[in-house]
């Protein structure tokens, strides 16, 4: 078997989905996306919760910059906010409940998972945002689902300045609900939350969530219009030259 | 002061009108009786010279929620019972958001599921640090559908989605730092104050100033929309009347 960029587990009715490339920071590649959004869409019916957590030393750093770089057709970094975009949505979609542990980062695309989640645990010094206007890229594709769970002030002030916030600041805007001391605690947290909601009675958690999809819909219902303002800007002359001013 | 029925007491002085939920010994849960009680009371104002309306329960309690023993099939009898609950507790809050009163929830004690419910659609929640707060409905199997509208304009709606999946109860303070708590006293002596000095606090507003600009925080938050709270309360409905929620919240009224 070759080794996969996700590493699915199951564990009383949780499905453990682990961002599993160390070494990069767990930074996202299209095929990790796709093997992600696969790997959600497996859930069968005696998964009750998932667990999303990140292998090594940082949840995840955003998008694999080096191959966009070296890919001047823009092929790369459409494929990567086409697939980030899509896993988002799955995660909003798929009937259970979702927590997301983010240990050490969560910049850029690993900040955008946030957006699918129901619950957010991240260490105390963890650091998250944005800051990808200044390689030229627009995180717009992120905006409908930022505007879905937290207040539209603090999404602009997220997306437009590219500052990385501590978790306890993301804490005090919303973007994380619940944190823990130190990165090594934020795995087994995580995954006990998961648990706990997996052990809620009939179909009260499956329901709300449902619902809850319902009431914010018509915020979420611009994703679409998100993607293509951040795909409008892909192979732009203002993205090539930060692109390759970092890389190059 | 002027009794709706005793379940409900309206007391109106000058500029502030009072409405204590008084169903004590059943932590002033959300029966039929109470219900009724409430929307008289409600209607009354809608043509009353007061700006400002504060709800509180008595004795210990708030609200502890929707009355489980009307709503559990095997011992009611009636499999109707929690719809209508549900759908009066849906108008209730609906009438609520509509008055032109600026409306306080002065959280005394336990306010829980769709007592916490009701104090999401007040202007203002006020409480002290060891209140209890919380949506448990997960925790029985059941959902917290009609009053979730009301707590995603108030928390919005990544904080609403932790608070209604997490289920569980949370105290005062907590409910202070997630902003479900606007204001909190350090204990339930000091709450009395306090609702004191911000009733008098909103009372000094112009009637037609306080109402207009409620008004449009309605307009744009889109508290207008009766069918989405009403479909809510279907849904919370239809998970109440399954087996599984039947069963957990039997089990939950023999503990």
């Amino acid at each position: 078997m070759t080794e996969s960029l996700i590493k699915v587990e199951h564990q009383d009715h949780v499905m453990i989905v682990s961002l599993n490339r160390p070494d990069k920071r767990n930074a996202m590649t299209p095929t990790m996306l796709d093997e992600l959004d696969a790997a959600l869409k497996k859930t069968s019916a005696s998964i009750r919760a998932i667990a999303i957590v990140g292998e090594g030393k940082t949840f995840c750093a955003g998008f694999d910059l080096k191959s966009c770089a070296a890919d001047p057709s823009g092929e790369t970094m459409r494929a990567l906010l086409t697939g980030l975009s899509t896993v988002v949505r799955t995660m909003r979609a798929i009937p259970v409940p979702i927590v997301l542990g983010v240990h050490g980062a969560a910049v850029a695309g690993g900040c955008a998972m946030l957006g699918g989640a129901d619950i957010v645990i991240s260490d105390e010094h963890a650091k998250l945002g944005y800051p990808v206007v200044k390689i030229g890229v627009s995180p717009a594709v992120s905006a409908a689902f930022m505007l879905a769970s937290i207040s539209a002030g603090a999404v602009r002030n997220r997306l437009l300045d590219t500052e990385l916030i501590s978790g306890v600041e993301a804490k005090r805007i919303g973007l994380v609900h619940e944190l823990v001391e130190l990165p090594e605690q934020v795995r087994s947290r995580t995954i006990e939350i998961a648990t706990q909601l997996a052990k809620k009675p009939g179909t009260g958690c499956i329901e709300t969530k449902a619902w809850l999809n319902e009431i914010v819909s018509p915020m979420t219902d611009h994703a679409k219009q998100g993607l293509d303002a951040s795909l409008s800007l892909t192979g732009s002359d203002e993205e090539r030259q930060r692109l390759s001013a970092l890389w190059g | 002061m002027t009794n709706a029925t005793d379940a409900v007491l309206l007391d109106i002085q000058d500029k502030i009108a009072t409405l204590t939920i008084n169903r004590p010994e059943a932590r002033n849960a959300m029966s039929i009786e109470i219900l009724d009680g409430m929307h008289s009371a409600i209607d009354s104002l809608a043509t009353s010279e007061t700006s400002v309306l504060v709800i509180t329960g008595a004795g210990k309690a708030f609200s502890a929620g929707m009355d489980l023993k009307a709503v559990l099939i095997e011992l009611s009898g009636d499999a109707s019972m929690g719809e209508q609950l549900l759908t009066s507790l849906a108008k209730l809050t609906l009438k609520i958001r509509k008055l032109h009163q600026v409306t306080v929830a002065s959280v005394n004690g336990a306010a829980i599921g769709g007592g916490c419910g009701l104090t999401c659609v007040c202007d203002v929640t006020i409480s002290h640090a060891d209140a209890k707060l919380g949506f448990p409905e997960v925790d029985l199997g059941i959902c917290p559908a009609v009053i979730a509208p009301w707590v995603v304009k108030k928390l919005g709606p990544g904080k609403a989605r932790k608070a209604m999946l997490m289920g569980g109860i949370m105290s005062g303070q907590e409910a202070f730092e997630i902003g479900l708590v606007d204001q909190l006293a350090q204990d339930r002596n000091g709450l009395d104050e306090l609702t004191k000095a911000v009733a008098n606090r909103l009372a000094q507003g112009g009637q037609k100033a306080l109402s207009a600009t409620k008004n449009l925080l309605n307009e744009i938050d889109g508290s207008f929309d009766e069918s989405l709270v009403l479909k809510g309360a279907s849904l919370s409905a239809r998970v109440l009347a399954t087996p599984e929620a039947q069963a957990s919240l039997a089990a939950r009224l023999k503990r």
